[in-house]
C-alpha cells in the first residue's frame, strides 16, 4: 500500500525552480531515499510533503491526505526532522523532548527517545551548550518522539562524527524491522546505499532515476572503476581507448575508467603511463557505487 | 490546550534563565526604583516652613509687641538680625522675606501718618512671597487693631480640609513602573526574534501545534511578567518609601495590562522591520530611550522645553504614566483618565494593526 503518492510536485521561488515536475510513491513499510546534490530540491520537496510550504502545483498524497488542504492532519500523523536544528536555547534536551511529545495524540517516552540517539549524557543540558553534532541528534529524537506513521529525515547525518552516524543507521534499521515507513534526504552515497530500500536521484528538482540501490548500479554499470589522479594522464586522451573501457570520467586531475575487464585495462594503463614517463601511485579498483551511477547521469559529483 | 500550557511552561523558563532579561525586567526597575525614590525622598522633608528675616529698630513695647506677634506664627521660621546682614542673607537665598520695623515716631502716630514697614521679598520665589507678604500685612493690621482698639467686625476661622500630601517619590514610582512596561512590551519581542531567526518557529510549523499559539504563549507570559512588574515595584515602593497606594488593584493591573499590551504590539510592529537580532535591538533603542525621556515619567512635563511639547503630548508612555499616578496613588490627572485610556487605546488598535499587517513569521 502506498503511503506517500507524489505527481508532477512543482514548487518554483521567483525564477528558481526548486522542484520541477518530480513523482514518485513511497511503500508503508518502505525506507526511501532521496539523494542528490545540494540545491537539488530535496529540502523544498520535502517541505512540500510535510505540509510546511504550499506546493505550486502536482498532487501530493500522504497517508491518504493532502497536506495543503490538510496540513494538522498530516502533521499529527507523522515525525519530522529538518535541517534548522536549533531550539529553545535555554531548555534542556529533556525538557525540548517532553514539550514535543505533549504535540502528538500517541508519542514515544522523552527519555526512551534520548537514549535512542544517544543522549542520556546530555539529558540535562541547555541546547545552547551542545554541539553541532549533538543538536543533529537531538533533532532526529524530535522526529522519533512523534510516534508517527512516516518519518520524515532531512539530511539526518549532517554533521555527525561516523561514530553517532552508525548509531543512526541502527536506529532506521530497527525503524524498519517495526514496520515503519522512513523518508530521508541525503548526499552520502554510502548512506543510501546502506540504508535504503528504494532511491530516487535527483537534480535539479528532478528525478532523474529511482529504484533500488543494487539495481540502479547493475541498470548503469556492469563495469568495475579505477580510479587514480594525475594531473598529466588526465589530460591524455589515449586512455579513452584503452582496452576494455566503456566509459571514462575526468575531473580536473581525478580520472574514473569504467572497464569490463580490470586486467586488461591496467596492464594497458602502466604500459602508457610508462611511455609517457608518468607515475600513477594512489590508484584504486572498486565496484560502480551510486556516485558513480550520479556522475554518469548529470557528468558531476554529488559533493562538489 | 494541554500544550499551549506547555508552552507558556517553556517560554518561561526560557526567560527565567537568561539572566539578562531577568535583569532588564525586574532587578533593572526596582534599582531605578531605589535609586530615584532615595534621590526625591531626601528633597522634600516634611512640612514646609519660611524663613523670614526680622530687622527691628525700634526697641520701644510697640516693635516688642510685633516681635511677639510674628514669633507666634508656627510656619515662620524667624532670624532677627542686624538690617545688613539679612538683607544679604535674602540675596544668597536663605530668607524668604526681610521684614523691617522701623523706629516709631509717637508724634506721628498720634498724628494718624501711618509709618512704613518694608517688606524685601525674593523675586524668584514670587508666589510663595506673596503669601508671605499679605501675612505680615495682616499681622500688622492685627496689632495696630489692638494697639488701637478698634472693634473687630469679621474674624476668618479658616477650617482646612485634608489633602492628601504627594512628594515627588509619589510622582516618580508610578513613572517607572510605566517604564517598565514598556521596556517588557519593547525587548520581550526579542525572544520572538530570536526563535524566527532561528528557525525554532518554523521547527514548531513541522509539528501539528498551530503556529499562532508559539505567538500567544509568547504574549500571555509577556503580561503576567507585567503584573509581576508591577507587584515588585509597588511592594519596594510601599515598603522602602512609604508609597500609600490607595487605588483599586483591578484598575491598577487593568492600566498596566493595557500599557503592556500597547507596547508589546508596538515591539512586535517594530521588530517586523528587522531581519536580525541585532537590527530589532538598534530599532527598539531607537523608540525606546527618546520616549524615556521625554515622556514626563521622570519631570513633570511642564519643565519641557515649549518646542518639545507635541512630541511629549505624542508619547504613550506620557499618558500610561499620568493614568498609573492617578488609578495607584490618586494623584490628580494632568490630562484626565478618559482622555489617558482613549490615547492608550488608539495606540494599541493602531499598533496592534500595524504588527498583524507586517507580521512575518519567517
Amino acid at each position: 500500500m502506498e503511503c506517500i503518492i507524489v505527481e508532477d510536485l512543482r514548487k518554483h521561488y521567483g525564477q528558481v525552480k526548486a522542484v520541477d515536475g518530480l513523482s514518485f510513491s513511497v511503500e508503508r513499510g518502505e525506507v526511501f531515499g532521496m539523494l542528490g546534490p545540494n540545491g537539488a530540491g530535496k529540502t523544498t520537496t520535502v517541505e512540500c510533503l510535510i505540509g510546511l510550504i504550499k506546493r505550486d502545483s502536482g498532487r501530493v498524497e500522504i497517508l491518504g491526505r493532502d497536506p495543503k488542504v490538510d496540513p494538522v492532519g498530516v502533521k499529527s500523523r507523522i515525525g519530522v526532522q529538518l535541517q534548522t536544528a536549533a531550539m529553545f536555547p535555554r531548555l534542556t534536551v529533556r525538557e525540548i523532548v517532553k514539550l514535543y511529545s505533549t504535540f502528538y495524540a500517541n508519542p514515544l517516552g522523552a527519555d526512551e527517545v534520548i537514549s535512542l540517539v544517544g543522549l542520556e549524557e546530555k539529558a540535562n543540558t541547555q541546547t545552547r551548550h551542545l554541539s553541532g553534532g549533538q543538536l543533529q541528534r537531538l533533532s532526529v529524537a524530535l522526529a522519533l518522539v512523534a510516534n508517527g506513521e512516516i518519518v520524515f529525515l532531512d539530511e539526518p547525518t549532517t554533521g555527525m562524527d561516523p561514530q553517532a552516524r552508525r548509531a543512526f543507521w541502527e536506529i532506521i534499521e530497527s525503524m524498519r524491522s517495526k514496520g515503519k515507513t522512513v523518508f530521508l534526504t541525503t548526499h552520502y552515497m554510502e548512506e543510501a546505499e546502506r540504508l535504503c530500500d528504494r532511491v530516487a536521484v535527483v537534480d535539479q528538482g528532478k528525478v532523474i532515476a529511482l529504484d533500488s540501490p543494487a539495481q540502479l548500479i547493475a541498470d548503469n554499470f556492469s563495469e568495475q572503476a579505477i580510479e587514480f589522479v594525475h594531473p598529466q594522464l588526465a589530460q591524455d586522451d589515449a586512455l579513452s581507448f584503452l582496452p576494455a573501457v566503456t566509459r571514462r570520467q575526468t575531473e580536473n586531475t581525478t580520472v574514473i575508467l569504467y572497464t569490463l575487464e580490470v586486467p586488461r585495462t591496467m596492464e594497458a594503463l602502466l604500459q602508457r603511463a610508462r611511455e609517457i614517463g608518468a607515475n600513477v601511485g594512489n590508484l584504486t579498483v572498486r565496484t560502480a557505487t551510486l556516485e558513480d551511477v550520479f556522475l554518469k547521469l548529470t557528468g558531476r559529483r554529488i559533493r562538489e | 490546550m494541554r500544550m499551549f500550557w506547555q508552552l507558556v511552561i517553556a517560554s518561561v523558563k526560557d526567560m527565567v534563565r537568561d539572566r539578562m532579561s531577568l535583569f532588564w525586567f525586574i532587578a533593572f526597575p526596582l534599582l531605578f526604583t531605589f535609586l530615584f525614590g532615595t534621590i526625591f525622598s531626601g528633597m522634600d522633608d516634611g512640612t514646609q516652613s519660611f524663613d523670614i528675616g526680622l530687622v527691628v529698630k525700634d526697641q520701644g513695647p510697640l516693635g516688642q509687641g510685633i516681635v511677639a506677634a510674628f514669633k507666634s506664627v508656627p510656619v515662620f521660621e524667624l532670624h532677627i538680625g542686624p538690617e545688613d546682614d539679612e538683607l544679604n542673607s535674602l540675596r544668597q537665598g536663605r530668607r524668604l522675606a526681610v521684614v523691617i520695623i522701623p523706629e516709631f515716631n509717637m508724634q506721628a502716630m498720634t498724628a494718624r501718618t501711618p509709618t512704613e514697614v518694608v517688606v524685601y521679598y525674593d523675586e524668584s520665589q514670587q508666589a510663595t512671597a506673596r503669601i508671605v507678604v499679605a501675612s505680615v500685612g495682616e499681622l500688622l493690621a492685627e496689632v495696630e487693631r489692638r494697639v488701637t482698639n478698634a472693634p473687630r467686625l469679621f474674624t476668618a476661622k479658616a477650617l482646612s480640609i485634608h489633602v492628601e500630601e504627594f512628594r515627588s517619590v509619589d510622582y516618580l514610582i508610578p513613572g517607572i513602573l510605566a517604564m517598565a512596561s514598556m521596556q517588557l512590551g519593547l525587548y520581550g519581542t526579542f525572544t520572538f526574534v530570536e526563535l524566527r531567526e532561528k528557525k525554532i518557529i518554523k521547527r514548531l510549523g513541522a509539528t501539528p501545534l498551530p503556529r499562532s499559539m508559539v505567538l500567544w504563549a509568547e504574549i500571555l507570559v509577556r503580561l503576567v511578567m507585567a503584573v509581576v512588574q508591577c507587584l515588585a515595584i509597588a511592594v519596594v515602593g510601599a515598603v522602602f518609601f512609604d508609597l500609600k497606594i490607595i487605588g483599586n488593584w483591578l484598575l491598577i493591573v487593568g492600566s498596566v495590562i493595557l500599557g503592556a499590551s500597547m507596547f508589546i504590539s508596538l515591539g512586535y510592529f517594530l521588530i517586523s522591520f528587522a531581519r536580525t537580532n541585532e537590527a530589532a535591538q538598534g530599532l527598539i533603542q531607537m523608540v525606546h530611550f527618546p520616549m524615556m525621556f521625554l515622556s514626563g515619567i521622570f519631570f513633570p512635563i511642564n519643565v519641557m522645553p515649549e518646542f518639545l511639547r507635541p512630541v511629549v503630548d505624542a508619547i504613550p508612555l506620557t499618558y500610561l504614566g499620568d493614568l498609573l499616578r492617578h488609578n495607584m496613588l490618586g494623584l490628580p490627572s494632568e490630562f484626565g483618565v478618559g482622555k489617558d485610556v482613549a490615547i492608550l487605546s488608539a495606540w494599541l488598535v493602531v499598533t496592534l494593526w500595524l504588527a498583524i499587517k507586517r507580521f512575518r513569521w519567517e
